[in-house]
């Protein structure tokens, strides 16, 4: 018998390139910290009982086993604690992680830190990096940085399922304005101005068909989540909190070339699935978590999400993975705007890593507070005005995803 | 499919320890294993917050083990692959076992591949990581070699950018045999020479719209 997961609290530094005022990434997660105290006064440091930390590249961190230094800055030596990195699924990894940690009873209190430092080196410099989890025997020297794998596949499933490069477009604008009422976000810290889809089209190509605004941005910040029980929820924060009541994690290859006749997914989906255009990991993640959560009519059921939009095409590819669109209608529901503000189905209310921004290691811990937000009615206290505030919510999805959709995860949050 | 298939996977229960007598180095001169050192520091105007400069650069040695074949095939101007002699999958990039899990992880065989492929899919890159830029813009395809199971990324040579199309069939093209490294970058792809072009149209127009001006932004580089 497993015991019902909860979070009850998180929040993150500001998210950008450069200087933030939360450089050091100890001093990150201790502000962090206090600012979900200020939200849940009755929670203290004391009551946790596992820390996870949730770190991608130590490339761009300088620093091997640098959990270490963040975990004895807060106080906490005799807590264990350990650090979970599953490329850009290291946010969801971690909370997946914890979930476990609670569900089986072991521990009660569960704090995840994530962070990226991607600002240590160059831009170019920083790419390579993160295409080092490529596999660099085949793919780093020809290919160079992930946009150029993602495009690849982009363009293939842009074609089998007729969405044109505008459609796609929508969304990166789209979670750009979104990031315009969020303080916290990259975009509206930097940038800091509303685009157009025609602004998308005109910005310079990375990697056909994907342009400089299609793409997630690089990222300095730090996030703190509170994972717990359902009694500890109820004793710190007894109407705000929300439970995790599915979750999902699968896997699928490093090299996107390599799925197109893998027998693990034929097996599953039957022949042509994924090819190199879909998400096979999301919808087998997806495909879990609705299972655990009940959930039949994912569009029906499901009233927002914070999503893994690495690019704009591969929030459309998402949309797919998750259920709510299929080959025949996918470019309908795009030019629908179904996922905007004022759809039935709002995706990255709080810009995504696309406004919000990209810190691998705390991406999907942000996807996740902001989803906890929404849900506890703490938008207007934390966004600029009600503009992104989702009409009250009951269930959100939370989406992380690492590689060429080589791990993904999906939760199911609902409102307790 | 013209595969000339060995009797053993050489690499596979080996107990015989590799001797190295001859290095190939082909480093830039001015690359030197420095080690870590703090090369600088600044310190805002204000006085009050301070940055400082790291520098390592180390050399790794990727040990390639069981897949070596391949890379010293690269070497010779040929295209390695491994099969399985169970199921028969055949793959470039090579698995040493097999992937079909009714299999076992039954350890694969070398087969020589032909020199033929066609595109699965393609981008056109107008960026890249820093040790690319300079040969930007670049037509990646994920081509797949006639015989295997999987497609394999690589640069395609030989045509304008926005000409590329899918299925479009393609002939792997090796580097000169004193340019190569033993790496992927030793070959590509090109157009078969019996290839034309599709006329100009609305998506070709689109995409030499967004790589001219990277032709003009690599002359500054």
């Amino acid at each position: 018998m497993t015991r019902k997961v909860c979070f009850v609290g998180g929040a993150t530094t500001p998210f950008d390139y450069g200087p933030t005022g939360f450089e050091s990434i100890e001093g990150g997660a201790a502000e962090c910290i206090r600012e979900t105290r200020k939200d849940i006064p009755d929670f203290s440091l004391r009551d946790i009982d596992l820390m996870i930390y949730s770190h991608f590249s130590v490339h761009f961190g300088h620093q091997l086993a640098p959990e270490w230094i963040i975990h004895d800055h807060l106080g906490l030596v005799a807590i264990p604690h350990y650090r979970v990195e599953n490329g850009g699924n290291t946010g969801g990894s971690a909370i997946y992680a914890a979930a476990l940690a609670v569900m089986s009873g072991h521990h009660d209190v569960v704090g995840i830190v994530g962070w990226e430092t991607m600002d240590s080196v160059t831009q170019s410099q920083g790419s390579e990096f993160i295409a080092m989890a490529s596999d660099i025997r085949y793919e780093l020297m020809v290919g160079g940085i992930y946009p150029i794998y993602y495009a690849a596949m982009a363009n293939k499933w842009m074609k089998d399922n007729n969405v044109s490069e505008e459609e796609v477009a929508t969304i990166g604008a789209k979670n750009r304005n979104n990031a315009m009422d969020n303080p916290k976000a990259q975009w509206y810290r930097n940038e800091h101005k509303y685009i157009t889809v025609d602004d998308v089209m005109n910005s310079r190509l990375i990697s056909y068909p994907i342009k400089k605004y299609d793409c997630c941005l690089m990222t300095r910040g730090v996030a703190f989540a509170l994972i717990c029980s359902e009694d500890y929820a109820k004793k710190v924060n007894p109407d705000g909190y929300v439970t995790i009541d599915g979750i999902g994690l699968s896997s699928c290859t490093i090299r996107a070339g390599d799925r197109i006749n893998y027998p693990g997914w034929t097996e599953r989906y039957g022949p042509d699935y994924p090819e190199m255009t879909e998400f096979g990991a999301c919808r087998n993640s997806a495909e879990q978590a609705y299972k655990m959560a009940g959930i039949e009519n994912p569009l029906k059921e499901i009233d927002f999400g914070e999503i893994h939009d690495a690019f704009s095409t591969s929030e459309a590819q998402i949309y797919k993975a998750l259920g709510l669109a299929d080959e025949k209608n996918i470019a309908q529901f795009l030019r629908d705007e179904r996922t905007h503000m004022h759809g039935d189905i709002p995706m990255n209310p709080g810009g995504g890593l696309m406004g919000y921004g990209h810190p691998v290691g705390a991406t999907g811990i942000m996807s996740a507070i902001e989803c906890f937000y929404q849900l506890t009615g703490m938008i207007p206290k934390k966004h600029i005005s009600r503009k992104t505030e989702v009409f009250n919510p009951e269930c959100g999805i939370v989406n992380s995803h690492a590689g060429t959709g080589t791990s993904i995860s999906n939760f199911i949050f609902r409102r307790s | 499919m013209s595969q000339v298939l060995l009797k053993k996977n050489t690499g596979h229960n080996s107990t015989k320890k590799p001797v190295f007598t001859e290095k190939v180095e082909y480093r830039p001169k001015d690359v030197k294993e420095t080690g870590l050192h703090f090369v600088g520091h600044e310190i805002s105007d204000d006085g009050k917050v301070m940055n400082q400069f790291l520098h390592y650069d180390q050399l790794y040695t990727i040990r390639h083990g069981w897949n070596s074949r391949f890379f010293i095939g690269l070497l010779e101007g040929k295209i390695w692959g491994t099969t399985c002699p169970k199921c028969g999958d055949t793959w470039v990039p090579v698995r040493t076992h097999c992937w079909n899990l009714d299999c076992n992880l039954q350890q694969t065989e070398w087969v020589e591949m032909p020199l033929k492929a066609k595109v699965h899919t393609w981008t056109v890159a107008g960026w890249s990581g820093r040790s690319s830029l300079k040969r930007l813009p670049i037509i990646l395809v994920y081509g797949i070699i006639d015989g295997s199971k999987v497609a394999i990324a690589n640069e395609l040579h030989g045509i304008d950018p926005w000409d590329v199309e899918f299925n479009m069939p393609l002939k792997i093209v090796f580097k000169q045999k004193e340019e190569r490294v033993g790496a992927v970058t030793d070959f590509h792809f090109e157009p078969v020479d019996s290839w034309k072009p599709s006329p100009i149209n609305k998506e070709k127009e689109r995409i030499k719209q967004l790589v001219e001006p990277v032709y003009e932004w690599i002359k500054t580089l």
